[in-house]
């Protein structure tokens, strides 16, 4: 193993419009950063609409309901409905509590096992890790705290950082319930700058860090106090909610340091956090540290020089220009010649989430189960997901995951010795082994509906390079590919293939001839799953 | 015994009291013991994490402060005459049969109201603060992890190889503990079945110079990690032993610790290994309402003790005793006060186990003190910091050299007095007694404190110095039967800071540093 070795950097550094071949590849290329997995028609149509319109359709955010009531321990709200707006018990909390948040965990694994030709769960999952608050003590805070991700994920960056700011569930969980003008916590304060908004640049004198002063985060933590974060726990309010308490609030002048051009924040009430914020956003370098995460998300870890002084500074230019709205950003970096560059497809491993749900989605596999039922098998996923390394809602610190940040691995820290085991031990538990039970119930790749949607499901040579277009994104070579269709027609003539799945497709319902070609597809696929090719994007 | 720690309390500056002994014979002994002893580099430890938050004192019962417990926690307090009394004023919760008699035996130690400043609350940030180390909320590598870290900094970049053949630490069930994670990696390997030998298939990857080529050819060497790793597991497995009949199959615990002992006896060089016991939230229903000796809590401490004792007598039998500790650590203590639903909320410090056959003492630290009146959310301040209590073990245990411990942390680090009996070499040890290792507990004390030493029925004499030499008190005077004895003594008239206890045979003297705070 090496890992810093020289690589091939991207041929074009272009944020021009792509207009090369529009092909298979490219298509395939763009679902795979922005869906949890494509299927081969979507790759299909994603051909047949040109870049264009797909890029701006996939930038459409889509509806989704509310987290429902699946379980008797809830002691308020009603079963089928939702509790996101019921109060607690007043006894027994807990029980109530705990079975909100499984709920809750469940509905995010639902939407995530969509077909909905969307970007909107992979822009809300970069913001989770951006404002990495975790489960609070009420679900319906870690609730509200998720819509107001969902709402602005390909919304106003601006608006999306004030609105957190006063986020019942991020008040709680970075102290700001705590900061008040007699006692002032400067937890918020800290990521604010340093995590949210304008990045910590080198430190340069005591306490000063380029982008911002140590005497910014007293002064921002002044401006930050007397928020209060209620109907937590209660059992009387609805909802949780923030609400400003001027006794609580310091009403001092308070200045930035030069690095904010010595800018006086006056005393301003309710309103004044959004001052600082506005003031924040005055300088450049908010555009710069955001780009620089979405560039890392959507498109490579490696942010050399070169990239950060061309594509990074076009892409800051577009956010500023465009006062701060994501789409503008999203949209033209989607229909970049860089992002198509040969050199970064497959440039970043997926994530547990992405390798999970690309497992389900590209096989249209779905729970068809009542809700409690779905619920329940999304309960599970959502261990099995933490178990191989990323559980939603709950990131491994307020830095958020890692893979995102942490050099020089960055992704390839989603795949150690131990992690690998378990990601074989998943497919092949999704593919050969009866997939996720619960309650009686399973849900498990969905082999045959997957086969029937691809291009010429009789020829075996069609369904192996369709397999490969879907979930490898340089494909294979001829003796993997050889050994892929081995497996498929267990060794015999390609027409011996053809004869067993006509079989099968005209008696779909009849398991002498169901089986075997099932049997043939779930080998096939658990041996692709396991190769390291699957594991990129 | 404990000479090497009891030479190096120089360092213990935080007690104020500068430390001079004079004796040639201790001055020779202690220019040798400041060398890193030798013995160390087969050490294993093995921590166990209680996930949740602990109820301390429903665990480790102050005695003295049992009346006002009372008043404290009327829903969840154990009947003083069910609890087991242990050493210093303490009682074990009734189920704790197995670790009561561990403490018995020298190979339990408490230490008492172990934490760490501002205490936070939440079971995700405290245990981040825990596994890290660190109070900063960016550091995201562990305690462990950075250990290894110091002499494999290009991990996992080149492992295992001929030298490192084996996993630094193993994580039991399929979590990898973030007490081993470093920078690039983490650095245990998750073990569910040790003698599971099965291969991963190893397509290989081809590096074509891009990114993608990059991840291929590391997702290759990964996959033959894992699989180098399986296979020397397996290996050390169908090597091992157990010798032990106190396994119960019913205890995942145990299962999990017979697998562990399994894997050293089998020659497993690895040092450490993690395991996770989750459950300890009793916000409510901790304590069947009417019995509060049964209940969650009960279950859970009763897994935990019979499990803990026996582990500790398959490695006795095993011939392991000098090679393999323990620890128990948990995110927080949990509320004096009893909730309105037979449980406790999130608390502060609570007390830490130590387990072996190394230990300088069974209990360390002062009983909590409990008030009559109950303040609300009140938990038990902390008194020890956990970090020391690690920055400890990786000195004593595994004998990393102060300098090298302190830059692991971020605060001054303190060392504790508490394990490395074992930490001498033949020659030293031969100057001790020959019956068996003395300890004084508690240790630092307050008003009193006790000798516990073996006796071989002849004369033996015990006097308390201060570190300037001069005699304090003569505790014990005169013969000693051959049996364990405790016996206990009065600190009160004596001022804060450092003391020794110097056992005197007539073919043997043995001191033991002593502090009062």
């Amino acid at each position: 193993m090496n890992y810093d070795y020289e690589v091939e950097e991207p041929v074009s550094l272009s944020m021009n419009p792509y207009t090369g071949a529009w092909t298979q590849a490219e298509a395939a290329h763009l679902l795979r950063r922005t869906l949890f997995g494509p299927t081969y028609q979507q790759i299909q149509d994603t051909v047949t609409n040109g870049m264009a319109a797909s890029v701006s359709q996939i930038l459409n955010p889509i509806a989704v309901g509310t987290p429902e009531v699946v379980s008797t321990d809830e002691a308020v709200a009603t079963m089928g409905g939702t509790w996101v707006s019921s109060p607690l018990p007043s006894t027994n909390q807990a029980v109530t509590e705990n079975a909100r948040r499984n709920s809750l965990a469940a509905w995010i694994m639902q939407r995530l096992n969509t077909s909905s030709y969307s970007i909107q769960e992979q822009m809300c999952l970069f913001w989770q890790n951006h404002f990495a608050a975790e489960f609070t003590f009420d679900s319906r805070a870690t609730y509200n705290y998720h819509e107001v991700i969902r709402t602005h994920c390909l919304g106003n960056f601006k608006q999306l950082v004030k609105d957190i700011t006063i986020d019942p569930c991020m008040l709680v969980f970075l102290s700001g319930t705590e900061n008040n003008k007699f006692d002032p916590n400067e937890n918020f304060a800290r990521e604010l700058f340093e995590l949210y908004t304008i990045g910590k640049g080198p430190q340069i004198g005591p306490g000063d860090y380029t982008n911002y002063k140590e005497e910014d985060i007293q002064e921002a933590a002044k401006i930050l106090t007397g928020w209060l974060a209620l109907g937590l726990g209660s059992d009387t309010d609805n909802d949780t909610y923030a609400q400003f308490e001027p006794l609580l609030h310091d009403e001092t002048t308070k200045t930035l340091s030069e690095h904010f051009d010595n800018a006086v924040i006056n005393p301003n009430g309710a309103n004044e956090y959004a001052d600082l914020i506005d003031t924040i956003f005055l300088q450049d370098e908010v555009a710069n540290f955001i780009c620089r995460k979405l560039y890392r998300w959507f498109v490579n870890y490696d942010l050399t020089t070169t990239v950060e002084n061309t594509v990074i500074v076009e892409m800051a230019n577009t956010f500023r220009t465009n006062n701060y709205e994501i789409l503008p950003v999203l949209s033209e970096l989607f229909q970049s010649e860089h992002f198509y560059d040969v050199a970064l497809r497959g440039a970043i491993i997926r994530n547990p989430l992405e390798h999970l749900f690309s497992i389900f989605n590209s096989t249209h596999s779905v729970p068809n189960y009542t809700t409690p039922e779905n619920y329940a098998l999304y309960e599970f996923a959502y261990g099995v997901a933490a178990t191989t390394g990323m559980s939603y809602a709950q990131p491994p610190s307020v830095g958020g995951w890692t893979a995102y940040y942490q050099a020089p691995s960055y992704s390839q820290l989603w795949v150690n010795s131990t992690y690998v085991k378990l990601r074989f031990n998943v497919s092949d538990w999704l593919t050969l082994a009866g997939g996720f039970t619960a309650g009686g119930n399973n849900l498990e790749v969905n082999h045959l509906d997957f086969l029937d949607n691809l291009s010429v499901p009789a020829d075996p040579n069609a369904v192996i390079d369709d397999m490969i277009l879907v979930f490898c994104p340089k494909g294979l070579d001829i003796v993997k590919r050889t050994t892929l269709k081995t497996i498929l027609t267990n060794g015999l003539p390609d027409f011996e293939w053809t004869i067993q799945y006509n079989d099968y497709a005209n008696d779909p319902g009849n398991p002498t001839f169901a089986d075997p070609v099932e049997q043939r597809v779930a080998l096939t696929l658990s041996q692709l799953f396991k190769m390291p090719e699957f594991q990129t994007i | 015994m404990k000479r090497r720690s009891f030479v190096k309390n120089v360092s213990l500056a935080s007690f104020g009291v500068p430390f001079v002994f004079r004796n040639t014979q201790y001055e020779a002994i202690a220019k040798k013991l400041f060398n890193v002893p030798k013995n160390n580099e087969d050490r294993v430890l093995v921590l166990i994490r209680l996930n949740g938050g602990n109820d301390g004192l429903n665990t480790v019962v102050p005695l003295d402060g049992y009346d006002n417990l009372m008043i404290q926690r009327p829903n969840v307090i154990l009947p003083e005459n069910d609890l087991i009394p242990v050493v210093g004023d303490n009682g074990f919760h009734p189920v704790m049969t197995g670790m009561a008699s561990m403490i018995n035996d020298g190979k339990l130690s408490i230490i008492q109201n172990v934490g760490y400043p501002e205490q936070n609350r939440s079971h995700f940030r405290s245990m981040d603060i825990w596994t890290t180390g660190m109070m900063d909320p960016n550091i995201t590598t562990g305690w462990l992890g950075r250990h290894f870290e110091v002499d494999h900094p290009d991990y996992p970049d080149g492992y295992p190889n001929s030298t490192f053949e084996e996993p630094f630490a193993i994580s039991m069930g399929y979590e990898l503990s973030a007490t081993c994670q470093g920078t690039q990696a983490n650095f245990s390997h998750s073990v569910v079945d040790p003698t599971d030998s099965t291969s991963l298939p190893n397509t290989g990857g081809t590096n074509d110079g891009t990114y993608y080529g990059d991840h291929m050819e590391y997702l290759e060497g990964i996959i033959a990690q894992s699989n180098q790793y399986g296979q020397e597991i397996s290996n050390a497995a169908g090597q091992g032993n157990n010798m032990s009949t106190l396994y119960d199959a019913n205890n995942p615990l145990a299962m999990q610790l017979k697998d562990v002992a399994l894997m050293i006896s089998g020659g497993l060089k690895t040092k450490v290994y993690v395991l996770n016991v989750n459950g300890f939230d009793t916000h409510d229903n901790q304590v069947i309402d009417g019995a509060t000796t049964t209940g969650t809590h009960a279950d859970l401490m009763k897994q935990v003790s019979d499990a803990v004792h026996a582990f500790q007598d398959d490695i006795d039998q095993l011939g392991l005793s000098d090679r393999v500790a323990g620890m128990t650590f948990s995110e927080f203590g949990r509320q004096i006060a009893s909730n309105a639903s037979e449980g406790t909320d999130h608390g502060d410090a609570a007390p830490l186990f130590l387990f072996g056959n190394c230990l300088n003492t069974t209990l360390y630290g002062d009983n909590p003190v409990i008030p009559d009146t109950v303040v609300d959310q009140a938990g038990l301040p902390m008194q020890i910091d956990f970090r020391d209590v690690y920055a400890s073990v990786l000195k004593d245990w595994f004998g990393v050299d102060e300098t090298t411990v302190q830059g692991l942390f971020e605060h001054t680090v303190t060392f504790h007095n508490i394990i490395g009996a074992c930490n001498l070499s033949t020659e030293e040890q031969s100057l001790s007694s020959s019956t068996g290792i003395s300890m004084v507990y508690p240790n630092p004390c307050s008003s009193k404190s006790t000798v516990k030493l073996d006796g071989d029925g002849s004369e033996v004499k015990i006097v308390l110095y201060n570190t300037l030499g001069e005699r304090m008190s003569v505790i014990y005077e005169g013969i000693l039967s051959k049996a364990t004895h405790h016996i206990p003594f009065e600190m009160d008239e004596f001022s804060r800071g450092s003391y020794v206890v110097k056992i005197m045979r007539a073919d043997s003297t043995e001191s033991v540093s002593l502090i009062k705070i």
